[in-house]
């Protein structure tokens, strides 16, 4: 079944057309990546399925509901890690965990805090003002808050920049356990980590999409045996508009 | 319970910014000492009265709210330009829960405080022997609560417009504004001429009288001023609405 059905999604500003006819579907309970290079739309696309911004031409429908026509029931399905941490600075880990579970409506938000403070590792700092955390804890938090919903779609966009190594992989073996269990779009310039964890990958680049498909398949597509060097390829074919 | 928690949210973030306390207590009430001090050291005969206790109470109350705008206009800001906003805009809060869940908490705090700086000055009068009735000062208080939500609209406006770095500057314009065109250290009444037609067109001098009147017992007599500062505050609440929807239906 279809969890997110995408149909000529385009976004401009002005004249500049960040967001280019974008058709895509994605499965439920599919891991699925965005990659591309900077600029390459990939925040403006999470953000109109988001509904953060409005589309200027195209829909998107996520498991039903248009994003043009009923974004407040889209909101209720999703959850998203913006780009830029999101936290409140003088609220402690726990109070900002608890209340975006409020906010959700969750029934018991102290024990969805337990868990994604346990999942996360926050437990020394669950009582400190976030604002006296480092970056890379707040952006932990920063996708804890986005977790903590249990949405049925979850955008990730870049959720490991700036987390040390060890940080990440504990991401990547949460968001393994989130697999199949919700439908999750991710971004990220860490090509490995979009090999390990994604189902299926696109790369786009000036709004458009390039190429789509499993990490194996993509590599095959630009006749390469490393996922870097079929991604390096595939950008700069489509820069030289072979694509 | 979207409200709730995102008043509560607020309450806390304000409250736990110490510099709320030294601009929202601190300095309303070190104004009362100081202007008590100086008022000590007017001659009788000089017949001035402005810096006299029961004067003086209303006036620095309104005062006190204009810092209450600026923590409004802070906040409002950073939760913008943080992208903490953002989030929030994904989820399911609407513009109501928004609305209020920043305008509540505000206003709880602006009767705290305007309970606080009246309650410093009847221990001033007390000591010095001015009488201040208890019944005025709860009229004036309730005649304020227009200009609370008037000066947490013009915050939330700014805040809405407004980067977290010009926004605390547009707030002092008009923190000054009041103090000078409001009439807090001057008799307005006392003055007419051009400045005096300008303090009176503006919501400011208003305020100010409107509670010095109830202060006095006089509240009879404050019914044009309590129009005119009920007019700025429903405009000022429009804007602030407007300002945040448009917020909330832009590209974020
Ligand atoms: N509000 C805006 N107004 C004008 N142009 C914008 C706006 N937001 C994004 N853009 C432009 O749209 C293009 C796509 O931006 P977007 O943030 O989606 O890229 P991205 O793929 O997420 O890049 P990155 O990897 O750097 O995060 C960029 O050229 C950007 O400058
Ligand atoms: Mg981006």
């Amino acid at each position: 079944m279809e969890a997110i059905v995408i149909k000529n999604l385009t976004k401009k500003y002005g004249s500049f057309t960040a967001v280019d006819k974008l058709d895509l579907t994605i499965g439920k309970g599919e891991l699925f990546g965005l990659l591309g290079v900077n600029g390459a739309g990939k925040t403006t696309t999470i953000k109109m399925l988001s509904c953060l911004t409005k589309p200027t031409d195209g829909d998107a429908v996520l498991l039903g509901n248009s994003i043009r026509e009923k974004p407040a029931e889209v909101k209720k399905i999703i959850s998203i890690s913006t780009q830029e941490t999101a936290v409140a600075p003088n609220l402690t880990v726990r109070e900002n965990l608890e209340f975006i579970a409020q906010i959700y409506g969750i029934s018991d938000p102290s024990a969805a805090a337990d868990k994604v403070i346990a999942d996360f590792s926050l437990q020394e700092k669950e009582n400190a003002r976030t604002k006296t955390l480092s970056g890379g804890w707040q952006r932990k938090v920063s996708i804890a808050m986005a977790l903590i919903t249990n949405p049925q779609i979850l955008f990730l966009d870049e959720p490991t920049l700036g987390l040390d190594v060890l940080a990440r992989r504990e991401l990547w073996g949460v968001i393994e356990k989130l697999k199949t269990k919700m439908t999750i779009i991710l971004t990220t310039h860490y090509l490995e980590e979009a090999e390990a964890l994604c189902d299926r990958i696109a790369i786009m680049t000036q709004g458009k999409l390039r190429a789509m498909g499993t990490a194996e398949e993509l590599k095959q597509l630009a006749g390469k045996d490393n996922f870097e060097d079929a991604f390096v390829e595939i950008a700069e074919r489509a820069g030289k508009g072979e694509l | 319970m979207r409200i709730t928690a995102f008043a509560k949210r607020n309450i806390k973030e304000l409250l736990r910014d110490p510099l709320s306390y030294v601009f929202c207590l601190g300095f309303p009430v070190m104004m009362l000492l100081l202007m008590t001090v100086i008022n000590k050291s007017i001659p009788p005969q000089a017949n001035m009265t402005v810096f006299r206790i029961d004067n003086l109470c209303a006036g620095i109350t309104v005062f006190g709210l204009t810092f209450l705008m600026l923590f409004a206009a802070m906040l409002t800001s950073k939760d913008r330009t943080s992208s903490f906003l953002t989030r929030l805009y994904a989820s399911p809060m609407t513009a109501v829960d928004f609305i209020a869940g920043y305008y509540l908490p505000l206003l709880i705090l602006a009767v705290v405080q305007a309970v606080i700086t009246f309650g410093v000055s009847l221990v001033i009068a007390a000591i010095e022997g001015v009488s201040l009735s208890i019944g005025g000062i709860l009229l004036a208080i309730v005649t304020l609560i227009p200009s609370m939500v008037m000066f947490i609209g013009f915050g939330l406006f700014f805040g809405c417009k407004f980067s977290d770095k010009a926004a605390p500057g547009l707030c002092s314009a008009i923190i000054s504004a009041a103090a000078i065109l409001g009439g807090i250290w001057m008799d307005i009444d006392a003055m007419g001429g051009t400045l005096a037609k300008i303090c009176k067109v503006l919501p400011f001098y208003h305020s100010v009288n409107a509670a010095r009147l109830a202060v006095d017992g006089n509240i009879g007599e404050a019914g044009t001023s309590m129009l005119i500062v009920l007019a700025y505050t429903v405009a000022v609440a429009v804007l602030s609405v407007v300002a945040f929807r448009h917020n909330m239906n832009k590209d974020n």
